[in-house]
């Protein structure tokens, strides 16, 4: 008899196991399934530390699709966009429109109180009365302008199709290369996976530029020798991650850096020397997706992060234990 | 070395010293858990090779031992081999009852190409079991083996329970042909039930589902080759017709009946020397009723496997797809699966997809009513053989379901030279009677 239960017993599971397997075929993937591969950028958004800014207020230019922000010595905010450029005075009031001809990708404040505006194939110099200045065509037919900077003499532009830094005069003229793979020189070139490439004039007059592929920012002499670079690949918020980072950066006015990312969207400040100080904002101040948060300084500490997502410009301001 | 030599070897010297990190390298320390790889690894075509080597003197070597040497010790040790090499080395692939998938999916589509080294396996154990009897399952399949260890505790198990169950290896072989047949799955792998063990590694459920089958394993001997095998059906066939098969007694029985519950899987025909025990006429009856019946049974297999088509299509990937695209909630609160995104990234047209999955579910439709036929066919000729009473004298192997393991062999008391009895076995005939 005890046999015979041990024996039902060992049937039943063996049909259980029928059951299950009939089960799990016909049934057991009609779930969506989770993809085994998927990087998981959820938990690492949510990871990130409390930030020490705050936003305190946004600007909504009239501008569609707005790309780049500048700001110049006496406090004004200049924005370009989709066809045009607005200006702003520090208190947000508009001072200036003008339309530009196509959309600008880059923005620059120049020493001399001009504009120096990226246009997809091509760069211009602008007055901030809208009178156009000078105009050059980019280098190269392959030429995506990313990014502009200016000296009182000189102009920077960051071209992320031939991955160069092009170094122009006033007029135009091309002079110079800058951070073209050079062994001899030590200069291990830009790795620019992504039309994200920027570049920017330190308040002591250096020439910076984000090699967003390597994770590190990389300062340039005016005779294309590269002098020091910092920027750790890191998921922590201490360093930039995601296959090119950061997308933005600028200078405060004592020569720290800020930096904006995208993938893990967030604005941090480093010091001049590189050394992690601040998180300006989290991804949960950004729309998930958002790329291409251009930054400018404010004059009174505050930080100017153009987001194209819900295309405003959103002012941060340190908390005050900062 | 020649300059362009010298040459080379000094760029190979130097790309290597200043060869810098193109990327950084990914930084996978931030709670990123990397997917499990595939096992086994590629294997080296000539490792391959070795692994045919082996079944094949396996084989050999088993069938010299079942059949000339009759040492079922020598089986164990062989089987033991086995559980070791194709099972723990060679970590269950490539496997012979798998390979069934392979050929079937080379047969039956235009674009695979079955490795030289699966359609080996596939067939090697059935040649030998058409010369000389399920001599693989005896001790060269590492299922068996690793199962043979466990089974402490048979019970015996009546004709109609073992007919009955006897019955779920023909649907899941004919379920694995329909799916290679359709390039949908190869479920014979995704039920493996050892594979797991034998990789240290799988997942919960299929370690549970291996654990469940060897503890109901310790009372019905090798649950997996009797009742869910599908390769085992195969077997059955070949050794059905095999040329030479073991046998419990190696001279004549002497009727001892020692042999009577030796076999733990119920593979013994006991003598049936009473010719037609429920009556002539109502066993006359009885066969006319079910070789009537089988035509209908095949009829009426195929009409159930038809309907039974669109459940089958729905494990393939494709059907599996259009369906989660005509009932996934378009709305943005759900993530849209993975398998939906890799679609619409892939620019695939929608319509092509459809016009695909139509064709998938017209083979299915034809493969149900096919593998619905060949159920009720089996059922048929199972009815028959179940009633069917043979005459015969001697305690013999049923040739299909016996495993020629050798166990029986050693409960035989004559010897084969002299064909006298063993007087150590003699006494336990004594004690017995």
């Amino acid at each position: 008899m005890k046999q015979k239960i041990i024996l039902i017993l060992a049937i039943a599971i063996f049909f259980a196991l029928i059951a299950w397997m009939i089960g799990d075929l016909f049934t057991g993937n009609s779930e969506p399934q989770k993809n085994p591969f998927d990087y998981g950028m959820k938990a690492l958004r949510d990871a990130d530390s409390i930030p020490d800014f705050t936003e305190a207020v946004s600007l909504k230019p009239t501008l569609s699709e707005i790309t780049s922000i500048s700001t110049g010595t006496d406090g004004r905010i200049y924005i370009a966009g989709r066809g045009g450029v607005e200006i702003f005075n520090s208190s947000g009031h508009i001072l200036n429109r003008f339309t530009i001809p196509g959309n600008a990708t880059c923005l620059s404040y120049m020493p001399d109180g001009n504009l120096a505006i990226g246009i997809e194939d091509h760069v211009e110099l602008w007055s901030p009365s809208g009178v156009l200045i000078a105009a050059w065509p980019a280098a190269d037919t392959a030429s995506v302008i990313t990014g502009v900077a200016a000296t009182p003499a000189l102009i920077y532009v960051a071209d992320a199709g031939k991955k160069i830094v092009y170094q122009y005069n006033r007029d135009g003229k091309l002079l110079a290369k800058i951070g073209e793979k050079d062994p001899v020189r030590k200069i291990p070139g830009f790795i620019i996976p992504s039309p994200y490439f920027d570049v920017a004039i330190s308040p002591a007059g250096d020439l910076w530029v984000a090699n967003t592929g390597r994770h590190k920012l990389e300062k340039y002499g005016s005779d294309g020798s590269l002098l020091i670079s910092w920027g750790e690949t890191s998921m922590a918020v201490e360093g930039f991650t995601g296959c090119c980072n950061p997308s933005h950066f600028t200078f405060l006015r004592n020569g720290s850096f800020v930096t904006s990312e995208k993938g893990i969207e967030r604005v941090k400040v480093y010091s001049p020397e590189g050394v992690f100080q601040f998180l300006v904002a989290g991804s949960e101040s950004f729309d998930e997706g958002t790329r291409g948060l251009d930054l400018a300084a404010g004059l009174n500490g505050g930080i100017l992060v153009l987001d194209p997502s819900r295309n405003l410009i959103r002012i941060f301001l340190p908390n005050k234990k900062n | 070395m020649t300059n362009s030599g010298i040459d080379m070897t000094a760029s190979l010297f130097t790309n290597f010293c200043f060869a810098i990190q193109r990327f950084p390298k990914p930084e996978f320390e931030s709670g990123y858990i990397e997917p499990e790889t595939l096992l086994p690894l590629p294997r080296g075509e000539m490792l391959a090779w070795l692994d045919v080597a082996v079944l094949i003197l396996a084989l050999s070597l088993a069938s010299w031992l079942i059949l000339k040497k009759r040492s079922r010790m020598g089986v164990f040790w062989l089987s033991l081999f086995s559980l070791v090499y194709f099972g723990f080395y060679r970590q269950g692939c490539v496997c012979s009852i798998g390979a069934i998938q392979n050929v079937t999916l080379g047969i039956f589509t235009g674009n695979y190409t079955v490795p030289l080294v699966a359609l080996i396996f596939f067939l090697a154990p059935l040649i030998f079991t058409l010369l000389f009897g399920r001599t693989f399952c005896a001790a060269v399949c590492p299922f068996g083996a690793l199962q043979d260890m466990v089974a402490v505790k048979p019970m015996r198990m009546g004709a109609s329970l073992n007919a009955l169950l006897g019955m779920i290896p023909y649907l899941y072989l004919g379920m694995a042909i329909l799916f290679a047949a359709t390039a949908t799955d190869f479920i014979i792998c995704r039920y493996d039930p050892f594979v797991g063990i034998f990789r240290l590694n799988s997942s919960f459920g299929m370690f549970l589902f291996a654990g469940i089958l060897l503890v109901s394993g310790i009372f019905i001997a090798r649950p997996y080759c009797r009742f869910l095998c599908p390769y085992g059906v195969l077997l059955n066939w070949m050794s059905r017709l095999s040329w030479k098969h073991m046998t419990i007694t190696p001279a004549e029985c002497i009727q001892c009946r020692l042999c009577e519950n030796s076999c733990p899987y119920d593979a013994i025909d006991y003598p049936q020397t009473k010719k037609d025990p429920i009556g002539r006429r109502k066993q006359v009856n009885r066969m006319i009723l079910l070789v009537v019946l089988l035509p209908l049974l095949i009829v009426g297999g195929a009409w159930m496997g038809g309907l039974l088509h669109q459940t089958f299509a729905g494990v393939n990937p494709k059907v599996k797809l259009v369906r989660m695209l005509l009932t996934t909630d378009a709305s943005k609160d759900k993530p849209e699966p993975p398998e939906i995104a890799a679609f619409r990234s892939s620019g695939i047209p929608q319509t092509q997809l459809m016009a695909e999955v139509a064709a998938i579910e017209r083979d299915f439709l034809i493969g149900s009513r096919i593998f619905g036929g060949f159920i009720g066919l089996a059922f048929g000729l199972t009815l028959i053989g179940l009633i069917r009473t043979p005459y015969r004298t001697d305690y013999i192997p049923n040739r299909g379901s016996c495993f020629s393991c050798g166990k029986c062999m050693d409960y035989c008391p004559v010897e084969s030279k002299s064909c006298t009895v063993n007087t150590e076995v003699s006494q336990r005939i004594t004690e017995n009677l």
